[in-house]
């Protein structure tokens, strides 16, 4: 009779092993979960470095650093409150399989973004709203102080948010609930190198050139010297204008293009 | 015939996906008025064409008319006309029935969508189910709510996919009694898929099967049992998915019989 079991291997290590290669299977199989394993220690890293290297550099002063925090955090919240608001909007007609039902309406696409949008700014409001709120009560900083500054600089995070809302609309098109991690984590790969808690300077010099390339850095710059009472910064917020103004024609570009896939290759009975 | 009496003209549709072909060449043409059965074995490219006939899937060759209006390009204003249901599609969860209902009637850009969701609640005899949450019913309210909604802005024609794939006899038969009364008074057609042949006996006046991508037959469905030499629809249906499993077999064969003789050769 052959042996079924290996001799002197207990049985929960074998057990062990086959649980462990599960799962090695799944991350092999699904390389966008790398994305969670590798992302955030990165983005901690270079998070906190970057605020400390701020922080101890007395050419800025001590007392800017709460400044920049909070500024930059109620800012920050008007680009992820926007992303979130249209990429989770779009994944919820995917978990509740309502995406066949929505195609075969008269709904056209730029409809259906508009109303998820229009709702999106509601659910913006209330979330950068109680930031702002908590913000002004517990630590004194009113973001109001920026003065009328603050609608360009508003106007254009919200605008950042909603393309990079697109461009996960156009992954999870192209490549199904996989992708969905990336709504959540994909601007925390954009915050550290944008500047949004300090100054680009802060920044380790081999991301500087990546940071000026990106439009919330722009944009963030000029909440920052609104923020410390200096006059607006017009060429700095042109640049932020320009740098946007490409970003939202890309995703435009790339979710069109991720939708021309998603009828080509009939992937929409993934959701049915 | 005016080509204004067809609802949907499908000529030579093809699709390409990476597995193979699905659909080869498949002609379909619906009068207004008319309920089509569309049959098939599993994977003979039922669901891909009435796909690409609603514009949702692009084919790779072949042309789509819906009302006139060319497909893709024309799909909003066709969609204006075109109801589709699918039984294996779930009501969003976190909205009651009436929410659902006319959230849909504004889609198809209705007036009074509260009164027209209410009348076609009432219409299926399910009114009952207005303040139902979508996830508190059953399989058969589901499809009957599925049948409201893509009736609300009463279609030229109803594409259902599978309508009642697991539907109960009893709750089968009501929803086959609603379409047919909704294709008589309103003189929608019906495009159909079911594996039910009963059902596509009963309710449908001609039927058209599909079999690996082609249409096999088309006609009444008692001209096709006889064009099979077969008693009815299911012994068509059992016979083609046998023609099916014997080419696949073959095939098999056949690759196997070039793998041992390459092995052989070297």
């Amino acid at each position: 009779m052959t042996e079924l079991t290996y001799t002197g291997v207990p049985a929960s290590v074998l057990r062990i092993a086959a649980i462990a290669t599960r799962h090695a299977y799944v991350l092999k199989r699904s390389p966008h979960r790398l994305f969670d394993v590798v992302m955030w220690p990165v983005v901690d890293t270079m998070l906190f470095g970057s605020i400390g290297v701020f922080a101890s550099r007395s050419a800025h002063g001590a007392a800017q650093v709460p400044l920049y925090l909070l500024a930059g955090i109620v800012l920050w919240h008007v680009v992820y409150q926007a992303q979130i608001a249209l990429s989770t909007g779009f994944l919820e007609e995917t978990w509740s399989r309502n995406l066949l039902n929505l195609f075969t309406t008269p709904t056209r696409e730029w409809e259906y973004m508009a109303g998820v949008a229009l709702f999106g700014l509601v659910k913006l409001a209330v979330g950068v709203g109680a930031v702002a709120v908590i913000a002004w009560t517990v630590y004194s900083f009113q973001i109001t102080s920026l003065g009328f500054g603050l609608l360009p600089v508003v106007v254009l995070l919200m605008a950042i948010g909603m393309a990079i809302s697109l461009f996960v609309i156009g992954l999870v098109l192209r490549f199904g609930s996989g992708a969905e991690a990336l709504a959540w984590g994909i601007l925390f790969g954009i915050m550290p190198i944008s500047g949004v808690f300090y100054p680009v300077s802060a920044l380790p010099w081999l991301i500087r050139p990546l940071a000026r390339i990106l439009p919330t850095t722009h944009t963030f710059v000029v909440g920052q010297t609104l923020a410390r009472g200096e006059p607006m910064p017009w060429g700095e917020l042109g640049i932020a204008l320009g740098t946007t103004a490409v970003l939202v024609v890309l995703a435009f570009g790339y979710a069109s293009w991720m939708l021309r896939v998603f009828r080509e290759r009939g992937y929409v009975t993934r959701y049915s | 015939m005016n080509s204004a009496d067809f609802v949907l003209r499908a000529r030579q549709l093809v699709k390409d996906y990476r597995r193979g072909r699905a659909v080869d060449g498949v002609d379909l043409e619906i009068k207004a008025g008319e309920r089509v059965g569309l049959l098939g074995p599993n994977g003979a490219g039922k669901t891909t064409t009435l796909l690409m006939c609603l514009g949702v899937v692009r084919p790779n060759g072949g042309s789509v008319e819906i009302l006139g209006h060319p497909m893709p390009r024309g799909r909003y204003a066709a969609m204006e006309r075109v109801g589709f249901v699918a039984g294996y599609l779930p009501l969003p969860e976190r909205m009651k029935v009436d929410e659902y209902l006319v959230m849909f009637a504004r889609l198809y850009g209705l007036r009074n969508p509260r009164a027209v969701a209410q009348h076609g609640l009432e219409r299926f005899g399910v009114a009952h189910l207005s303040r139902a949450m979508g996830t508190e019913l059953s399989s058969g309210q589901k499809t009957l709510i599925g049948v409201v909604k893509a009736s609300l802005h009463r279609p030229r024609l109803m594409v259902l996919d599978e309508p009642t794939a697991s539907l109960d006899p009893e709750v089968a038969l009501r929803v086959r009694t609603g379409l047919r009364e909704l294709s008589e008074s309103d003189g929608t057609a019906l495009l159909v898929t079911s594996h039910n042949m009963v059902e596509v006996e009963r309710l449908c006046d001609r039927v058209v099967f599909l079999s690996a991508g082609r249409v096999v037959a088309d006609g009444r469905a008692d001209e096709i049992a006889q064009q099979f030499g077969r008693e009815d629809l299911e012994g068509v249906f059992l016979h083609l998915a046998e023609v099916r499993d014997a080419a696949r077999d073959a095939s098999r064969d056949a690759a196997r019989d070039v793998d041992r003789l390459a092995t052989e050769a070297s």
